[in-house]
């Protein structure tokens, strides 16, 4: 930024609000020269700042970057609309929040892509960075535009403006596409060249060089490389010893409130549960450990670099960690002195051991997350969610005898097979935890109940056994939720429920074609942005923009998909089969489990790649 | 024992608020393994504080605060390693160490000295702070928790000057009665007979008063 962006940027810091978003300067942030590095990097995530510093995977990519001594990465964030139309206004170009460098100087810009509703938030960005939106409109002057992150896992709705993604886990192919980058640079290689390279690289998707094709009834038939470069099908990156992959030893801490505002301390990734409504499941596969010491070791680097007073355990299912109670009071008893609190987010009903209640208690009693999904037996068989009635009650009954009042349930609304007999599960189960709270002598039990449950709008997400299924109409939905919240009149529950379009139109993205990119774009051109913030959704101009494009948005939310059909994202290969997803549907409907395949290999489909699955292999003893 | 710091909180930070600076403060402290005092009750926080929050979009060249400290630390020592913990923007300048019994500088603080730096063009003369000065009082409106106040800027005013557009100006900062700078620049502007000017605020001293004269804050 120039000295007369810099007096600019001043002026618009007075005006809008919350100004420290944009002040960078945080501790343990990157303070390399930008031209003294053979690559840079700019890390854009597509929401506040207040959201984005509370990401994992932008601070492990962060750290993993800088560490290489000829890279370094730099932060951006999705400016709040009175700064972002203040900064169109005034010409100010979208800058990086360490040295205020204008995006577009970068050689990278890389989005994360953690939520589909976000998505008109890249276009924002780029148009602010001046970038030109569509892929095919970038000069060679112009900087890569590169994605990755759970979203990237359906690559096509965003396949106009990403110029290549990265698919899986991040930690190696960041290096990888970095270091082509670099070599591509250096040896002067076009944009098309550049891209070919990337498109090599294991685990890389580069739309341009695919062709879609589709059928009459508006389906896709194909999906297929227009280049050598190209491979059939992007397979899916794992780390598959991440006892030993990167982990940042230093964090930036921010000086203004974020939303997990503490150490994040990734136990595992991967889970073995199978519940078969969720994506993260089943792409994240298999699920890998580290160690304790390994952990700790991390919890004193972090601790150490950036004085934080909390550390949190995070994972999908932190409860599954095999020596979770161990870890919690190695970690107690290590910070003791420090004052560090330890809590544990994210628990399933199961395994929530008395013992480990008993631990996290001991430095603050944060309120109880649990997550039944569904109401009724019947239903969670459905979704595969192995958990029981009474695990709920006997998990809520510790909990309210160890101390705990406030108890937050999570549910799903508008699952397949659901019908008004599980919605009517979910008053009943509400009712019983209000009942478990009572069964506690009053004496024994921390005054003031508070029962909150929240129903999000089911969302079929692809590469999962659901990704064929029509989601609820918007009237069913509303409909479910008049119902629930009848059901829900009980004193001392409270009832949270989600803005229903907003659940349609993401149904509409997470599972669309590439023809979903214009839509985007006339979206975004016509005002929207931030559409996951309640105060700038515009449900009316998205449909609009459906209209404008000759689409219609119930062909992506409504229809039911045969198994024969060719769904954009085939063209990833996310090392669960189609095979797998097939089995798996069929058993929900027959309301059949899958058990946990710690118990035993499911055969997922993972097996299939040599090493990918330490359990798989442990066991067969290769 | 307690150590008494000067700090800056640098251009970039003007943005950040009170209550985020303390916190920074206070995990820069916990990042530098001083042995730092805790309060007692069911949320330990550390024993520190600052002299007097700065406003909003403020620049503080010469801050004062106070550390609680467990046993004795040195002030190379204690300013060695806390120096390290800091980010970039807040720079330590220098610290003492005092007695428990000490008072805190938030007590002895008794004004502070502003460069009031107008944005753009600054049209205001000698001749309009003349004049100013020269009223017999300086009535003005203040905003508070409970309302607004009819207050006397005069008696609050100890120096005003005025040097390369810019304006310099010790103000009473004080539990009694206490100036904002921006609100004498208002005052000013008003009686001058020309339009508010936006104006960027350092806070380059705090000071005490010892004996009818004024020290700075951290000497005291």
């Amino acid at each position: 930024m120039n000295p007369a962006q810099e007096e600019i940027l001043e002026k618009l810091l007075e005006k809008v609000q919350k100004p420290a978003r944009y002040t960078g300067g945080e501790m343990n942030t990157a303070v390399k020269p930008i031209g003294e590095c053979d690559v840079s990097f700019a890390f854009c995530f597509p929401d506040t700042y207040d959201i984005a510093m509370s990401h994992l995977g932008m601070k492990i990519l962060y750290h993993i970057i800088n560490k290489q001594p000829w890279a370094v990465c730099e932060r951006v964030c999705a400016p709040w609309p009175d700064m972002g139309d203040a900064m169109r206004r005034e010409g100010l170009p979208l800058f990086s929040l360490e040295s205020r460098t204008p995006i577009r100087d970068f050689d990278l810009v890389g989005f994360t892509l953690m939520y589909e509703m976000s998505y008109s938030n890249i276009l924002e960005m780029l148009d602010l960075g001046g970038i030109p939106i569509y892929a095919r409109d970038r000069s060679e002057d112009d900087p890569l535009v590169v994605a990755g992150g759970p979203c990237a896992f359906n690559p096509e709705p965003l396949a106009y403006f990403i110029d290549a993604y990265m698919i899986g886990d991040g930690e190696d192919v960041m290096v990888q596409l970095c270091q082509t980058v670099r070599e591509c640079k250096a040896a002067r290689r076009t944009r098309e060249e550049t891209l070919r390279a990337l498109a090599g690289i294991p685990g890389v998707y580069v739309p341009r060089f695919y062709d879609v094709a589709y059928n009459d009834d508006g389906t896709v038939r194909s999906i297929t490389p227009n280049d050598p470069c190209a491979p059939e099908k992007v397979r899916r990156c794992v780390v598959t010893d991440l006892e030993h992959a990167e982990y940042p030893e230093t964090i930036p801490v921010p000086f203004t409130d974020i939303v997990f505002d503490r150490i994040t301390l990734e136990i595992m990734r991967g889970c073995t549960r199978g519940c078969r409504f969720c994506q993260a499941g089943m792409i994240y596969r298999p699920v890998r450990e580290r160690s304790m010491d390994r952990l700790l070791e991390i919890a004193d680097n972090l601790e150490n670099s950036t004085g934080y007073e909390e550390i949190s355990l995070s994972s999908l299912s932190s409860g599954d960690y095999s020596c979770l109670p161990e870890l919690i009071r190695a970690l107690m008893d290590r910070y003791r002195e420090k004052r560090v609190s330890v809590s544990l987010p994210s628990m399933r009903i199961d395994n929530i051991v008395k013992q480990s209640l008993e631990e996290t208690s001991k430095v603050k009693k944060s309120g109880l997350t649990l997550a039944p999904e569904a109401g009724t037996q019947r239903l969670r068989d459905v979704i595969n969610k192995g958990v029981t009635e009474e695990d709920l009650v006997r998990a809520v009954t510790d909990a309210f005898d160890s101390g705990w009042s406030s108890v937050k349930l999570y549910f799903m609304l508008g699952l397949p097979t659901e019908t008004d007999e599980d919605l009517r599960g979910i008053g009943d189960l509400a009712q019983k935890v209000v009942g478990a709270y009572f069964s506690i002598p009053k004496p024994r039990r921390a005054p003031g109940l508070r029962v909150t449950c929240s129903a999000s709008v089911f969302v079929p997400k692809p590469f999962t056994p659901f990704q064929w299924v029509a989601q609820d109409s918007l009237e069913t939905v509303k409909e479910k939720q008049e119902h629930l919240r009848e059901y829900l009149r009980i004193k001392g529950v409270t009832f949270n429920w989600h803005e229903s379009g907003l659940s349609f139109l993401e149904a509409c993205i997470s599972r669309g074609d590439r023809r979903i990119g214009d839509v985007i774009y006339t979206a975004w051109k016509n005002g929207c942005r931030f559409d996951g913030w309640n105060e700038y959704f515009r449900y009316d101009a998205w449909l609009d923009a459906f209209s404008a494009c000759g689409l219609d948005p119930a062909f992506y939310a409504y229809r039911t998909r045969p198994f024969s059909e060719t769904l954009p994202w085939d063209v990833i290969d996310a090392g669960v089969t189609k095979e797998y997803l097939m089995k798996e549907w069929e058993k929900a409907v027959r309301t059949e489990t899958t058990r946990d395949c710690r118990k035993g290999c499911n055969g997922c489909g993972l097996q299939r790649w040599k090493g990918a699955c330490p359990a798989y292999e442990n066991a067969r003893g290769v | 024992m307690k150590m008494l710091a000067v700090f800056e909180k640098g251009a970039r930070l003007r943005h950040i608020g009170h209550l985020d600076l303390m916190r920074a403060m206070q995990r820069a402290l916990r990042r530098s393994s001083l042995p730092i005092r805790y309060s007692q009750g069911f949320n330990p926080h550390i024993l520190m504080s600052f002299a007097a929050p700065l406003s909003l979009g403020a620049v503080g060249l010469r801050e004062v605060m106070e550390v609680s400290l467990d046993g004795n630390v040195t002030a190379e020592e204690f300013s060695r390693r806390l120096s390290q913990a800091l980010p970039p923007d807040i720079r330590l300048l220098s610290c003492r160490p005092v007695e428990d019994a000490h008072k805190p500088p938030m007590a002895l603080l008794r004004a502070a000295r502003y460069r009031i730096e107008p944005r753009g063009e600054c049209s205001l003369t000698l001749k309009d702070l003349d004049a100013f000065l020269g009223k017999a009082s300086i009535p003005a409106v203040k905003k508070t928790k409970s309302g607004e106040k009819e207050i006397d800027l005069k008696p609050m005013i100890h120096e005003l000057m005025l040097n390369d557009g810019k304006i310099f100006c010790t103000l009473d900062l004080c539990e009694e009665r206490s100036c904002k700078p921006e609100l004498l620049l208002n005052c000013l502007c008003s009686s001058a007979g020309i339009p508010a000017m936006e104006a960027r605020i350092v806070r380059l001293l705090l000071l005490a008063e010892k004996d009818g004269a004024f020290l700075p804050l951290e000497d005291a």
